[in-house]
């Protein structure tokens, strides 16, 4: 137990490192940014008309104030810090004077529940599918899916999206194609809400599962195939230990814990991708806002949702890490 | 082996779990609206993205990210006029909560408005001379209102002699004052005093749900900014719109489709009546794909003119730019029919004047100036040339009509009308004089500056559509023509790069007419020297060129003290400034800014059309658009 | 090394067909060399033809001539995928070398921050580079960009090995001898690890590639350029899905899977060579 404790603590420490260099990196590329955000803000509220010189110098010198602009730059950089721990990023330009991570937290739980259901899905499935794959190396459905999970995987996921849309709402149009769900009901904890939610989700999720689920699979069926070779194995089906059994104990478990390593490594990829899923579905979430920072010149939102994804990310290894010990034993803290 | 089989299909049900749920609860195709029967729904496609702050409905307050035209100005405002681009219903001019025009004084330094009596607001409070008052001394007392600096700057004092006349004391004489009331797009919209001020900070107050003048009510939004839903009021005929009648459908959906293709995937599929744009191959393939989905025009060039004019603009504070014979010689480095190919598939219509082809101009400038634009004589340095070529129209007509037939229409007045009148020639003999006249060398195939460097620099344009196209095929031609040009796609052209100099040449416009109306005040007032911002200031809109001339100066001032309603006169001085944008080239007028609206007639029919009936524009986020509701009937099945 | 290219393709069906594959698209963008057309130009043929024996890929609504179009996408697509694999194998190796030779506490910190490039997602990063930079983020800039990010994991293998070689008897008498450390890794160790240097880039090239053409898509690159990304852009801002321009989309589509599944299978068949075990599985099965 101690040991393990240690070993959380030591894995912590790497969460706050990785958070800390992540936002650093953010707000270091954002401010080299040429485009004031103060210059924004004024451009917005002064719209159309024509603003005095001196409404716009009082104006500017507000805005200057209130971004925290008036300080040298690595006074921002603490400043930035410190609000970083009660995470605040002050307000957003595009729906000014409103928070920017008021903003994050309307479009968090869209992407939050999308990612998790598709990933952990296609996680479970590509893994038996390719644990059996692996163990049953000559069944020609299990080839089959082989081949298709090949051919699959390197389609660029922009266009298998869109097709998606093309095919489920152009051709044959059954599934929704836009919005997080249907005009005619209300968020709540609804059966109506909640059936909306799932049938607009379908396609973006179906969508993540077919370009993710051939890693998984081909990952699994290699490790696999490696493992059936193993004495033990070997041992076990001629001890007569139940085939099925086999699979799963002996062969699956073992090869599991390098996948789930490999899991956490591929999260940040996989959250690139919801940026695109977002898009083409007209999905809500933390993508579609991370594209309307960046055409509505908002700095402050594009670096709220980038550090708010380093977070997200990284606590999502965290916890993926944490569990490591519990399911091998064999991983101690090293 | 048994257990295996089982296993895998268990897998498989697992596989199906996510998606087949789903499918087996969803018998109806495609999602369904169906508490809001198709019969009495319209569903209309609002341009602008999901709203960043959905919840915000007060409009007076800037930069909030509510949502402008996803219905809130279009249905639930209202303000003293309206002017139409096209036709209008009874004219281009719409008295709304004013029952007649603006009344001056001699001089122009006051303003009387009669107002509507019997008006209510959305909650049943009469509209009066108050609110109105409120309005204007709210605004101006107040920086960060939309419309304080424009009343600020202009009024000296408000009085209500009685509940239905507002007076006006200006602070100059300002023929034009009652057009910051006026809609063409969107105007000053006259805010519900007896909400704002139980407001303790009206600046804050979201307005949520709004309470306006307009014949509907908000019924119901998604948080996430996508969609707005409005309902007809059940006292509809307490609003101006009564006087044109009762607008039909009894709920109106405005849905943000960001994606060009989804919006028209979601009319074939009958989940949008009314289209704002399309890309050029959209609305063609459109047209082929749904036989009760059409555009402005019955056939080619569909779109609908807006009375916007997209240009090449300089920098004239950047060195570069600063000698007209180098404005003219790059202009005379494009060829019009590329540029209307590259930019619109040729269903552009083209303007070689700083007017846009549309409305009530082509008869008031392009056709009477046509002309003296022939007899035009440019001096290059070295020789006199005409650059005016009037056949362009002409050859994109025939450029064209091999793939679209018939409808390309044949009649010269009309390819004048939908193609334009002329262009300059493309002529890079005299491009090169007017260049060396100024000092320019060419080394190869590059022209140098006279300071030896050579000439490049970077042309911003639109991220995408027609606009991103043009940009891009202009920087090709001339980069072509030995100028080293680089298109960039700029997602802030408008929010930051123009209003700050912050670019060398652009893609964009300067240029807004009323379309309907030939005076030029619309944007010409804010072209005067008095708002030109010195470089690295900030420039308020629209003269992006941070051009001046005391010649332009002049003919502000004289429209100034021209009666709006003096056509006569306004189309002299219009004339003048035309002629003098021509001489000095500012900037490059290209053609005019054409929407591929397009609208369904499934569900609904008596939208306006170009040639029958133009009574109102289809280009849906304006606010103008809203007299199409009162004309609409639901197609019975 | 060429005895093992030659083993490689008379054993490894996988490779040699990654081999066919990568070739022909090799081939396939270098004659981008010999177009008769500039890439950057539109309006140069009649828009929207089919494929036919003159335009054999068909041309697009902006006119230009896909084959000869692709050939320059192409090339600049594997250019830029190229200079990224090279860039974050520079990276890579050095870490990896150093940190699996050295050990101790330059192991810890290379690590510590290795572990902190896995976790930090980039795709935001390299948006938010984007919104700084605009048109100046040029291929190049973006793929040093991408090369600063791409480097951990394959770092991390290039550590196993070393860790491993470093107990081996080659490694001790070299240190007997007095060899630098810097000459033992890069003159001992390396060739070692070359086979994995091999099979991760090409890994990395499909990754790179992957995202430059996911920014593309959404507008976030330089669009003046060329590339597989560009291309599906302006296929997309002319609605070509819908609008039944399909070949605009589709050859470039099946192009790249025929370039990823020959990156893939010489990644597999890499792999597999680095990995005894299953060579000899396959040579006794």
């Amino acid at each position: 137990m101690k040991t393990y404790l240690l070993f959380a603590l030591k894995r912590f420490i790497q969460l706050v490192a990785v958070v800390f260099a992540g936002c650093s990196v953010a707000f270091v590329v954002s401010h080299l940014s040429p485009i004031s955000p103060v210059e924004m803000v004024i451009g917005r509220v002064s719209g159309q008309s024509s603003y005095s010189p001196e409404a716009i110098e009082s104006l500017r010198a507000t805005l200057t104030e209130l971004f925290g602009l008036n300080v040298p730059l690595h006074e921002q950089y603490f400043n930035f810090l410190r609000r970083l721990v009660v995470v605040d990023f002050g307000p957003a330009l595009i729906a000014f004077p409103r928070p920017a991570m008021q903003l994050v937290m309307l479009a968090l739980p869209w992407t939050l529940g999308l990612l998790s259901v598709a990933v952990i899905f296609t996680w479970v499935l590509g893994n038996i599918v390719g644990g059996l794959a692996g163990y049953y190396q000559n069944s020609r459905f299990l080839k089959a899916f082989g081949i298709v999970a090949i051919g699959a995987q390197p389609i660029p996921y922009y266009i298998v999206a869109f097709l998606m849309v093309i095919i489920f709402g152009f051709l044959w149009p059954v599934l929704p194609i836009s919005d997080g769900f249907s005009m005619n009901v209300r968020p709540g904890w609804t059966f109506e809400f909640i059936a909306s939610v799932l049938h607009h989700s379908i396609l973006p999720a179906a969508s993540l599962t077919i370009v993710g689920i051939g890693t998984w699979f081909l990952g699994m069926r290699a490790l696999v195939s490696n493992i059936v070779t193993e004495d033990y194995v070997t041992y076990a089906e001629l001890a007569g230990v139940k085939q099925d059994r086999v699979v799963f104990s002996y062969v699956i478990r073992n090869a599991v814990v390098p996948q789930l390593t490999a899991l956490a490594m591929a999260l940040g990829g996989i959250f690139s991708g919801t940026i695109i899923t977002e898009q083409v579905f007209g999905y809500p979430g933390l993508g579609s806002l991370l594209v309307r920072a960046v055409n509505g010149g908002d700095s402050a939102l594009v670096l709220a949702v980038s550090c708010i994804s380093v977070i997200a990310v990284a606590s999502a290894i965290f916890i993926i890490d944490l569990a490591h010990p519990l399911i091998d034993p064999r991983v101690k803290a090293e | 082996m048994l257990k295996i089989r089982t296993l895998m299909a268990s897998a498989m049900v697992a596989s199906m779990g996510l998606g087949g749920a789903g499918l087996a609860q969803d018998e109806p195709a495609a999602p369904p609206i169906t508490n809001f029967p198709r019969n009495e729904t319209l569903i209309i496609n609002n341009p602008e993205g999901p709203a960043a702050n959905p919840g915000w409905f007060n409009i007076w307050v800037a930069g909030a990210g509510g949502s402008w035209s996803g219905g809130l100005h279009q249905l639930n405002l209202d303000t003293l006029w309206f002017i139409d681009p096209d036709a209008g219903l009874d004219g281009a001019v719409y008295n709304e909560l004013a029952t007649g025009p603006a009344e001056y004084n001699a001089d122009f330094t006051e303003m009387t408005v009669k107002l509507r009596q019997g008006v209510l607001w959305s909650d049943g409070v009469e509209f009066t001379a108050a609110d109105v008052k409120y309005t204007v001394e709210t605004q101006a007392a107040t920086p960060g209102y939309v419309w304080s600096a424009p009343f600020a700057d202009a009024v000296a004092s408000v009085d209500t002699p009685d509940d239905y006349t507002v007076h006006f004391v200006l602070k100059k004489p300002n023929a034009r004052f009652h057009s910051l009331f006026s809609v063409r797009w969107n105007a000053a919209w006259i805010m519900p005093k007896h909400i704002f001020e139980a407001q303790a900070d009206p600046m804050a107050f979201d307005n949520n749900p709004p309470v306006g003048l307009g014949p509907y009510t908000l019924n119901s939004f998604d948080p996430n900014g996508a969609w707005y839903i409005w309902e007809r009021r059940a006292d509809w005929d307490k609003t101006a719109m009564a006087e044109w009648g009762m607008p039909a459908p009894k709920y109106v959906i405005y849905r943000s489709i960001p994606s060009l293709d989804k919006r028209l995937i979601e009319m074939v599929n009958g989940d949008l009546d009314m289209i704002h744009d399309l890309s050029p191959e959209g609305m063609f393939n459109l047209a082929k794909q749904a036989p009760t989905a059409r555009g402005w025009f019955p056939g080619f060039p569909y779109a609908h003119p807006d009375p916007t004019l997209p240009m090449v603009i300089f920098n004239t504070q950047n060195p570069m730019f600063q000698d007209k014979r180098v404005r003219w010689a790059l202009a005379l480095m494009l060829d019009p029919v590329e540029m209307s190919m590259a930019s619109y598939r040729g269903a552009a219509t083209l303007s070689a004047i700083a007017m846009p082809p549309t409305g009530t101009h082509t008869d008031d400038y392009h056709a009477p100036l046509q002309q003296w634009m022939i007899d035009y004589e440019l001096d290059t340095g070295m020789s006199k040339i005409h650059p005016y070529d009037p056949t362009v129209g002409q050859r994109i007509a025939d450029t064209v009509r091999p793939q679209f037939g018939d409808a390309v229409p044949t009649d010269p007045e009309a390819i004048n009308k939908s193609f334009g009148y002329g262009w300059w020639k493309k002529d890079l003999v005299a491009a090169g004089e007017l260049l060396m006249a100024a000092g320019f060398t060419k080394q190869g195939d590059q022209w140098m500056k006279p300071d030896g460097t050579p000439f490049a620099f970077t042309l911003k344009t639109f991220v995408e559509g027609v606009i991103n196209r043009l940009g891009t095929d202009i920087a090709q031609q001339w980069t072509q023509a030995g100028v080293a040009v680089t298109a960039e796609a700029d997602p802030v052209i408008y929010a930051n790069d123009l209003p700050m100099g912050q670019y060398e040449a652009a893609t964009a416009w300067s240029i807004e007419t009323w379309g309907g109306n030939p005076d030029l005040s619309f944007f010409l007032d804010s072209w005067h020297s008095d708002y030109v911002a010195a470089p690295g200031e900030r420039q308020t809109a629209r003269n992006w060129q941070r051009w001046s001339d005391p010649r332009l100066d002049a003919i502000i001032e004289q429209v100034r003290q021209t009666p709006f309603t003096d056509h006569d006169a306004n189309v002299a001085l219009g004339n003048e400034f035309v002629k003098l944008m021509v001489d000095e080239m500012p900037i490059i007028p290209v053609m005019s800014f054409n929407v591929f609206s397009a609208y369904d007639t499934r569900y609904w029919t008596g939208f306006p059309t170009a040639e029958a009936n133009p009574y109102a524009n289809i280009v849906n986020n304006w606010s103008n658009a809203k007299y199409i509701l009162t004309q609409l009937e639901p197609v019975a099945n | 090394m060429f005895s093992v290219f030659r083993d490689l393709l008379r054993y490894n069906i996988e490779f040699a067909i990654g081999c066919v594959f990568v070739g022909v698209i090799v081939i396939f963008a270098g004659l981008s060399f010999f177009s008769p057309f500039d890439p950057t130009q539109v309006y140069t043929v009649i828009p929207d033809r089919p494929p036919d024996s003159q335009h054999w890929f068909g041309t697009n609504s902006r006119g230009q001539d896909m084959f000869w179009q692709l050939t320059f996408a192409f090339r600049n697509t594997l250019g830029f995928g190229l200079t990224v694999a090279i860039l974050s194998r520079i990276i890579s190796i050095v870490v990896g070398l150093a940190a699996g030779y050295l050990g101790g506490w330059v192991d810890r910190v290379l690590m510590f921050f290795n572990d902190i490039f896995v976790a930090i997602p980039i795709f935001p990063i390299l948006i938010l580079f984007y919104f700084v930079m605009r048109s100046n983020l040029n291929s190049f800039t973006l793929a040093l960009i991408m090369a600063c990010f791409g480097w951990p994991f394959d770092a991390r293998l290039i550590r196993a090995v070393t860790l491993g070689l470093r107990h081996r008897e080659f490694t001790r008498q070299a240190v007997f001898a007095g060899m630098s450390p810097l000459k033992i890794m890069f003159e001992e160790h390396l060739p070692y690890v070359m086979p994995i240097i091999f099979a991760t880039a090409l890994a990395n090239m499909i990754w790179s590639i992957g995202l430059e053409v996911t920014l593309a898509v959404l507008g976030f690159t330089n669009i003046n350029i060329p590339t597989v990304g560009t291309t599906l852009y302006w296929a997309n801002n002319h609605s070509a899905m819908v609008v039944g321009v399909w070949w605009w989309i589709l050859i470039p589509v099946i192009i790249v899977i025929i370039l990823f599944i020959g990156l893939f299978l010489l990644a597999v068949s890499l792999n597999e060579y680095i990995d005894p075990r299953s060579r000899l599985r396959r040579m006794g099965a």
